[in-house]
């Protein structure tokens, strides 16, 4: 028997449907059978080469089904294995690319002045294409920003600091929010360390994206080839003893979890192939007392923290909220809502709109009835969906802190 | 302090120690045994296979020396209940039962099983008091089966009497797999409470008039707003509505866990979710930290003092090896067991099982202790299922134990 194979097993399932009553698609969607069904039930008759469930394209991705099994039964990997043997057969449409290659797609747009992308995702008969191709027209989709993240950084200059560390930007900073990834550069600096992007602040190979859309939406070779590079990249650092932060909760749970999960055979004996969060990584420096929190203002400011689905999967608490409780003068409320529904590229899907908008209701709710003006989130996507949902200013919790940094 | 698991053991040890001003992080691998069950709190139902009459508080002493009651002692069971009681009152859950003696409440089987604190729409009296019952007979629905409940009612003394009504009910949707989760989800929404009510309006002007009607359904009577729900049906239809406790998904115990996670945040516990603890860091007679596998490495977690809630065999805070061999699952204590696996089980299965018994043995103060009775580490105490010398199943006392252990760890810790 190849050992390398590992066909995941479906039997750790005792059918104890927590995963279907904590699906926050099957609260809201009553055309998706659920997780248990979707995943370890159907695997019996998928192993048996027997039929399969279309329904497989309702499942967002989120991961609460893993987050409460309580037999570690890798739920949602059974239903994104499944995805991908549809895409197979029947391939994906057109819209199902484009959101799965934002990277791709950014690279080959990089001449197109941010300007002229983002009149096109605006401009109404643009969004009428776009919705016949099926990406929601009330959607609101992230804008371009005018320079990526990596090009701003390239051109940085960055105090001389004996430490450093390695930053994963993520697709979502790097392409619409490279604001967020520049606060963390120098909050990090701040703390004393230097913040390498491979390929940007120097020669080496550089990170391309996790792959985690092209799982989501069917494309698993694409994902299994940006895994091997990224895997590469990060063995490489990782013999230097660098740490290897990101921001992006769901990066972090691709790489960290579902790259074993998903292609096991491209993890070498040993290797461990983990990213810290950086608010972790910054509540550390705190501790170490490499970072000084200034005092607290006069004005205590509340500011509302929802967790993403990606980060409670983590298992590793929630360093953001933590990080937002560290800052003198800063009163965090957790908002405590579930999934805000986005699930990346799932709430920009045209028939998985009214979905992702039922899903998010009450964290939309949640964000009305608070008193702050200000709101925090570590995911991109949830924070894009948080301020259409909610309609309030979204950051994630270092700028928050870098705010206070002064 | 770290509380390590979130079912009804764990949420009320957290929620206990929270609320004597600890400071307190629960770590939660799933989301517990309490998201599937029927929303019952068991206290104790039967003692060596004899129903419990009266207060079952009052039966704590007829248990053997060994079970968790008895060594946390009857005065503190009392006190646990009273106090979970209190906290489903403070955050809007409607609780019925906990005085008087056990109630007996319908299953989707039409059989009775004697119960504790319970939804006040499983109550039987009412069903008792009734001149006819109606069961709606939901045949697109899983596990509802009214042939079967109408035969099991008819041979009870206390209905025999009655006229029962089979009545059928027609889908909210077309769908081969519902279940009653799905139904309560749907009750929830102005639509699915229309259309529960015009469902239930053909089924009781189908059936002869009586004067005062009962009508059994499954648990579908919403999930978030069940209590104003069930409340406007019953006014309408002039009837008494009653649910029947069914297998999982729960509608029930995801009642209960809403309550008990909103409790806790309530009192300032912070959750980590999907973390799996899977060793301590133990110093002499102290518990240091305990080492969580998450995503991106070992985690080590410190605090003052720990409380251990992670179930039994099916939710992995017991570990059976071949050889007839036990062990809890963070500490890695072998537990005595007998020798021959054989001796493990029963013939009947409808017996107490010896291996339902096995789990970790404790002082009074629930910390872990020898086989001879020597203290483990006496910062660490064990909560729920994961204790020995209880057969939940047989007795019916699970959520009771795991109230009161839970209580009696959060406020010794």
């Amino acid at each position: 028997m190849n050992m390398n194979v590992r066909i995941p097993q479906p039997d750790r399932c005792i059918a104890c449907a927590t995963c279907v009553a904590v699906c926050p698609v099957a609260q809201n969607c009553p055309d998706f059978p659920g997780p248990r069904m979707m995943g370890p039930a159907r695997q019996r008759f998928r192993l048996m080469g027997m039929g399969e469930d279309e329904a497989s394209h309702y499942c967002a991705n989120c991961k609460n089904c893993d987050i409460a099994c309580p037999g570690d039964v890798p739920v949602s990997a059974f239903i994104m294995r499944a995805k991908a043997e549809i895409c197979k057969k029947n391939f994906p449409k057109l819209r199902d690319w484009i959101l799965a290659h934002g990277e791709v797609l950014a690279h080959c747009l990089r001449f197109i002045p941010a300007v002229f992308k983002n009149f096109g995702m605006t401009f109404a008969p643009a969004r009428l294409l776009l919705d016949a191709i099926g990406i929601a027209r009330k959607a609101s989709l992230p804008n371009f920003a005018p320079q990526a993240f990596r090009a701003r950084l390239a051109r940085l200059a960055q105090p001389n600091l004996s430490r450093a560390v390695v930053f994963f930007p993520g697709c979502f900073v790097d392409t619409y929010e490279p604001e967020s990834g520049l606060d963390i550069v120098a909050v990090l600096n701040r703390a004393g360390y230097k913040v390498i992007v491979p390929g940007t602040t120097d020669d080496s190979g550089a990170f391309v994206c996790c792959g985690l859309p092209m799982v989501a939406n069917g494309f698993w070779q694409d994902a299994r080839d940006n895994a091997r590079r990224n895997l590469k990249t990060l063995a490489a650092w990782a013999a230097k003893g660098m740490p290897i932060l990101t921001a992006c909760p769901s990066c972090a749970l691709m790489i960290g979890k579902d790259y074993a999960e998903y292609f096991p055979a491209l993890i070498a004996p040993g290797q461990s192939s983990s990213l810290v969060d950086v608010c972790d990584f910054l509540i550390g420096c705190v501790e170490r007392g490499e970072l000084a929190l200034p005092a607290a203002p006069q004005k205590v400011e509340t500011v509302f923290y929802h967790a993403p689905c990606h980060s409670r999967a983590l298992g590793i608490g929630l360093p953001g909220l933590d990080l937002l409780r560290e800052i003198p003068g800063i009163q965090a409320e957790y908002a405590d809502s579930g999934c805000c529904g986005i699930s990346g590229s799932y709430g920009f899907k045209k028939d998985k709109y009214p979905i992702a908008m039922r899903v998010g209701a009450p964290l939309f709710e949640a964000m009305r009835q608070s008193g702050a003006t200000l709101c925090a989130s570590e995911c991109g996507t949830c924070r894009v969906q948080m301020r259409h949902g909610g309609g309030k200013q979204t950051v994630h919790p270092v700028s928050v802190l870098r705010r206070y940094l002064g | 302090m770290l509380v390590v698991g979130s079912g009804m053991a764990g949420l009320i040890a957290a929620i206990t120690a929270a609320s004597r001003g600890k400071s307190v992080r629960l770590a939660a691998r799933g989301a517990g045994h309490l998201a599937v069950g029927n929303g019952c709190v068991d206290v104790l139902g039967y003692v060596d296979g004899e129903i419990v009459r009266g207060n079952p508080v009052d039966s704590i002493s007829r248990l053997s020396g060994d079970h968790p009651y008895r060594r946390i002692g009857a005065e503190t069971v009392a006190e646990s209940l009273a106090f979970f009681a209190r906290l489903c009152a403070e955050n809007g859950f409607d609780l019925a039962g906990g005085n008087g003696e056990n109630q007996w409440i319908p299953t989707a089987l039409g059989s009775f099983k004697p119960t504790w604190f319970y939804t006040p729409a499983m109550n039987r009296e009412t069903l008792s008091m009734a001149d006819r019952i109606v069961i709606t007979h939901m045949p697109w629905l899983k596990d509802c089966h009214a042939d079967m409940v109408k035969a099991c009612l008819a041979r009870q003394r206390r209905l025999m009497s009655k006229d029962m009504y089979i009545e059928e009910t027609a889908p909210f949707r077309a769908h081969r797999n519902l279940t009653p989760l799905a139904a309560a989800r749907f009750v929830d929404t102005e639509a699915g409470e229309r259309w529960l009510l015009s469902q239930l309006l053909q089924c009781l002007q189908r059936s002869s008039s009586g004067r005062r009607t009962a009508v059994l359904l499954p648990p579908i009577l919403g999930v978030t707003r069940s209590a104003e729900i069930r409340a406007r049906l019953s006014e309408a239809l002039d009837a008494d509505l009653i649910e029947m406790a069914s297998p999982p998904p729960g509608v029930g115990g995801l009642r209960i866990r809403r309550t008990l996670l909103r409790a806790a945040a309530g009192v300032g516990v912070t959750v980590m979710e999907n973390a799996h603890v899977v060793e301590a860091r133990v110093q002499g007679q102290r518990c240091v930290s305990l080492v969580c596998d998450a995503t991106g490495g070992e985690r080590e977690v410190k605090a003052d003092s720990f409380i251990i809630a992670t179930g039994g065999f099916l939710n992995g805070g017991l570990v059976a090896a071949p050889g007839g061999k036990v062990c809890e699952a963070i500490f890695g204590h072998a537990l005595p067991a007998p020798e021959r696996t054989e001796d493990w089980t029963m013939p009947d299965m409808l017996d107490s099982q010896p291996y339902a018994k096995l789990g970790v043995q404790t002082n009074t103060r629930l910390n872990p202790i020898t086989p001879e009775g020597d203290a483990l580490p006496d910062n660490v105490y064990f909560a729920g299922r994961t204790l020995a010398g209880y057969d939940f199943v047989n007795e019916k006392s699970g959520m009771g134990v795991a109230i009161a252990t839970g209580y009696h760890a959060g406020m010794n810790c």
